[in-house]
């Protein structure tokens, strides 16, 4: 008897390119952003921010501040509640804002104005006068004073790891070896929407709407923080203007406005301004990595060191994982050696952001497979399918399923790779501009987090049947209410105009953070569970009529199927939903288990696989010879993601993600004023994203197969894949153009000109 | 430390040319404010706003709400606000149309862009007293009734959005774009459109879409 349950392949409206559920609102103005909620009577907060890096308030005067027109509260460190640290998982920092009045780096919040309006508040919050001592800041990678950290744990793998001896494999005859250091900018999300929060507290109960990347755990860490129940506080969120990691841990605003809207027994709205999103959420640190191949005369890699630098504040908590990213997963090699060192410096907090030390880690590894190559005469496709890996080198367990073979096949044919002349400077565009091709592999690990969702299915005023699928995730732009729609509309067999779905709220079966691209893999498990509890559930009441068709059948032997339940293996045996609902209650509903915690929340039977997404990035730059700003003509991205539920949102993130890497290689960078460690460039005009005509041609393609042993739905994830290798695919290709190898990011038209 | 209360002259308020699409520029927006007289206390919050300053700024010069009415979709608005509200806040802020989104604040993202009088403008780079009698179209303003507006119906099949944040500012700007009349080719759409960040990284679609709602049969 073929089981309906956890194996069947997904079928239609799953793989379909829907418009976006929400697209008829987004482009109305109707959808609701955290700083938009509807709360009545709200008044405004404004946070003031340290000028110094380094040192201690030694006195505040708020005086002024009180005494100007429309101002109801100033919260500092003198009269900030005392709230409790706990919980420290949710946290993006090793301390509550406002608790004491050490200054950690420029830019961190050290008192909160509370006016009746936005304007009053901004200018009151002009009229604090703050006294500091003043400290040298520690700053940079490369500042003596700096406390250096070799943190021990896993993200990924270890973040210290040797096998073999790289030492012994490099020093080997007719070994052809590089080694190289590059780096990496401090580089800032930026989401178009401002971290915002919208507080307010009725009977004892506290109300957040939050600009979030995960609904429960604010409601965790608020609750802990204030000392409440978790169901004495709400958390919503229904949708995100972007975040790309900045809003997936617990920043300090968010407890800053919940206890300004307590001081003064209002709804309080608190919106970050652009300044203060590069230093009040976090950033990607700067890297320095040094990356040593050594390969034999046929190009295999006998040996890869991978050691990696970056940096947080005394009280971030991010470390950013290039080599385990990268090195640990990518290719073949008997010996392997990865570390991570973190400086301790008076830069503001660090944070995942997209694809965190996977990132980095492959424009390094990346930009070295390349010089490789170039050292060993090698075409650059060649040299990787030489060091094709089916299983992860630092675990040894097999890849449930790899495809970058064909990644490297079918990116290489759209993009026309075979009339590449691999000779540095060789090709022109016929406006005389240098042309580059470069390629890079690309990958990302598949996360699933513990998720809870439900399906209800009930029936409408017309007698129609409706199903209504909910967890409390989050859509962060990445298409979630879509493919959720989608995926209910499969589970329960009814057409898409009949399914909708809800998330974005902590009053809904707890979801997990939407991070490490685990969102559709983590709620798509949940809802397949929650499905067949579904089942379970109809079947039951189907049950209860007397000679019912389905009489004697188990929940594993019936399927949804046409707005039916019927016999798996005799579809013609069965009942309408709508027969099965008259009558009956509101609604009949399937909520799955909660998942057990553990960071991936696997099964023990895939413990044997390594489960990794892989893909391939060719780029075409075009290099001014006078002037060598670098153009990135086309790009062709193929991604092998397990299955697609949604080829058109998915296609709009790779693409999304291979602007911001085109980003990163070009334009991005966070500037420190190396005297005083505040932000030089905090602003949308002089902090550079490539804006419209940065951007030409960028194909997208999938291959590959649903991954099913690691989910029930066969997805991976698609948000984060796309950003990696694609600066070093640029790198690689201005190199083509140029013969110039720039290693560290970005590659600007000043550091083309200076003498090689 | 010292910071300058009034950092106006920071490089960073006056140097970035990615405004573009905005009707107006910077300069003349800030030059419009000053005209307006109303403009000092706003000037005086942008540069070295929020950020402990340890000398007072120069003490306002209070102003009180004063009354404008602004006309905006159609209907007449009158708002009792102070003069330096952005038309931005104005709109968000004292009248809950959160259509019209706040990007930077600053006149370098496009996030904010309405229509007055048909010109793409920032919003946050004017204030509202500015514009009594000025016909201001937001996105809220767009659709017929239940028939959408060519470009947003376009930005729906091309997928020209992911999180949707500057979705109402691209659709402005794209729909004062087709009537400016000057753009013929993709690139000059580009080139057109750059005024409006995108982080997600939906440009290719936002032409895509503007190509197709161009078309004179649309
Ligand atoms: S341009 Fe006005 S908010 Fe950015
Ligand atoms: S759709 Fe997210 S910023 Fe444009």
């Amino acid at each position: 008897m073929a089981s309906a349950s956890d194996s069947s392949p997904p079928v239609a409206p799953v793989g379909e390119p829907r418009d976006r559920v929400d697209g008829r609102a987004k482009v109305t103005g109707r959808v609701v952003y955290a700083a938009e909620a509807p709360v009545r009577n709200a008044v405004h907060a404004v946070l003031v921010s340290s000028t110094i890096a380094r040192g201690e308030i030694t006195a505040m005067d708020a005086a002024s501040v009180e005494r100007s027109p429309g101002v109801l509260a100033v919260l500092t460190p003198k009269n900030m509640p005392k709230l409790e640290y706990v919980d420290a998982k949710f946290h993006a920092e090793k301390r509550l804002p406002l608790g004491d009045l050490r200054i950690y780096y420029a830019g961190q919040h050290i008192a909160v104005v509370v006016a009746d309006t936005l304007e009053r508040a901004l200018y009151a919050s002009t009229l604090l006068r703050v006294s500091y001592r003043e400290e040298p800041p520690v700053l940079g990678l490369g500042d003596p004073a700096a406390k250096i950290e070799w943190p021990k744990g896993e993200m990924t793998g270890p973040l210290q790891f040797e096998k073999g001896d790289v030492d012994a494999a490099l020093s080997g005859t007719g070994v052809v070896t590089v080694k190289q250091t590059y780096s990496t900018p401090i580089e800032t999300h930026n989401p178009m929407e401002m971290s915002a929060t919208v507080a307010y507290w009725e009977n004892g109960k506290l109300t957040v709407w939050d600009s979030t990347q995960a609904v429960v755990n604010r409601q965790k860490a608020l609750a802990a923080v204030f000392g409440l129940k978790p169901d004495q506080v709400r958390v919503l969120c229904p949708f995100v203007g972007g975040a790309f990691g900045c809003k997936g841990d617990q920043w300090p605003h968010t407890f800053l406005a919940a206890a300004a809207a307590q001081a003064v027994g209002k709804p309080v709205k608190l919106m970050l301004t652009r300044q203060q999103m590069f230093t009040g959420c976090g950033h990607r640190p700067v890297t320095e990595q040094t990356i040593t191949l050594g390969a034999d005369g046929q190009g295999r890699l006998v040996a890869l060191r991978h050691e990696s630098k970056s940096d947080d504040s005394e009280v971030g908590k991010h470390i950013e994982p290039c080599g385990a990213g990268s090195s640990a997963i990518m290719y073949a090699t008997p010996n392997l050696a990865y570390t991570h060192r973190v400086s301790r410096t008076n830069i503001a907090s660090a944070t995942f952001m997209r694809a965190p030390g996977e990132n980095p880690g492959t424009y390094a590894l990346e930009s070295a497979m390349d010089e490789l190559a170039i050292a060993l005469k090698m075409d650059p496709v060649e040299l990787r399918l030489v060091n094709y890996a089916d299983r992860a080198p630092h675990n040894g367990l097999p890849f449930s399923t790899s495809n970058v073979k064909e990644c490297y096949r079918l990116g290489a044919e759209k993009f026309g790779w075979s009339r590449r002349n691999p000779e540095p400077g060789s090709m022109r565009a016929p406006d005389g501009a240098r042309v580059g091709w470069g390629m890079a592999t690309a990958t990302y690990p598949a996360h699933r987090f513990p998720n809870q969702a439900r399906i209800r299915l009930m029936l409408d005023r017309d007698g129609g049947v409706r199903a209504i699928g909910a967890a409390a995730t989050q859509d962060l732009g990445t298409g979630a209410y879509t493919v959720f729609t989608q995926m209910t509309a499969m589970l329960v067999g009814l057409p898409f105009e009949r399914v909708k779905f809800e998330l974005g709220d902590s009053n809904l079966p707890p979801g997990g953070v939407s991070g490490g691209s685990a969102t559709t893999a983590g709620v798509g498990q949940a809802m397949s569970e929650a499905a067949g509890k579904l089942r379970q559930a109809m079947l039951k009441r189907a049950q209860e009529n007397s000679g019912s068709p389905l009489a004697g059948l188990t929940p594993d032997q019936v399927v949804f199927q046409g707005g039916r339940i019927v016999a798996a293996n005799d579809p013609s045996r069965g009942v309408e939903l709508s027969a099965v609902l008259k009558g009956g209650p509101a609604y009949i509903e399937g909520l799955n288990e909660a998942n057990p915690a553990g960071a991936d929340n696997l099964p023990a039977k895939q413990k044997a696989y390594t489960f990794q997404s892989f893909g391939a990035h060719f780029v075409e730059v075009a290099v001014d010879e006078r002037l060598p700003i670098v153009r990135v003509k086309r790009v062709v991205s193929v991604m092998d993601v397990g299955r697609v539920i949604n080829p058109k949102t998915a296609g709009s993130q790779v693409q999304g993600a291979v602007i911001m890497g085109m980003g990163q290689a070009l334009l991005e960078e966070t500037h420190y004023d190396p005297r005083t460690g505040r932000v030089v460039n905090d602003n949308l005009a002089d902090y550079v994203v490539c804006v419209n005509p940065d951007v030409r041609s960028i194909e997208t393609y999938f291959v590959g197969e649903p991954d099913l042993l690691f989910n029930a739905i066969g997805c991976r994830g698609v948000g984060e894949i796309g950003i990696t290798g694609i600066a070093a695919a640029i790198a690689n290709a201005v190199y083509h153009a140029t013969g110039r190898r720039v290693r560290d990011l970005p590659i600007t038209a000043e550091k083309l000109m200076r003498p090689a | 430390m010292d910071e300058p209360a009034d950092s106006l002259a920071s490089a960073s308020f006056f140097t970035g040319a990615r405004d573009v699409a905005a009707g107006i520029s910077r300069r003349e927006a800030i030059a419009r404010t000053l005209k307006a007289g109303a403009g000092l206390s706003v000037l005086s919050q942008v540069g070295g706003l929020l950020r402990g300053a340890t000398e007072p700024p120069p003490s306002p010069s209070a102003p009180g709400p004063v009354t404008v009415t602004l006309n905006i979709n159609g209907d007449a608005h009158t708002l009792a606000i102070e003069p330096r509200v952005t038309l931005l806040d104005a709109l968000r802020e004292h009248l809950g149309m959160y259509g019209t989104k706040k990007g930077c604040d600053h006149g370098q993202c496009g996030a904010c862009t309405v229509l007055v009088n048909g010109e793409r403008v920032n919003s946050c780079l004017t204030l509202a007293v500015m514009h009594p009698g000025d016909d201001i179209t937001t996105i809220e303003g767009l659709a017929d009734g239940d028939a959408l507006h060519p470009v947003q119906a376009a930005f729906i099949k091309h997928d020209a959005f992911q999180c949707g944040y500057c979705t109402p500012g691209q659709i402005c700007s794209a729909v004062a774009l087709i009537k400016e009349g000057h753009a013929k080719t993709d690139a000059e759409i580009r080139e057109q459109m750059a005024g409006n960040i995108c982080r997600c990284g939906a440009y290719q679609h936002i032409v895509a879409a503007v190509r197709e709602a161009m078309q004179p049969t649309g």
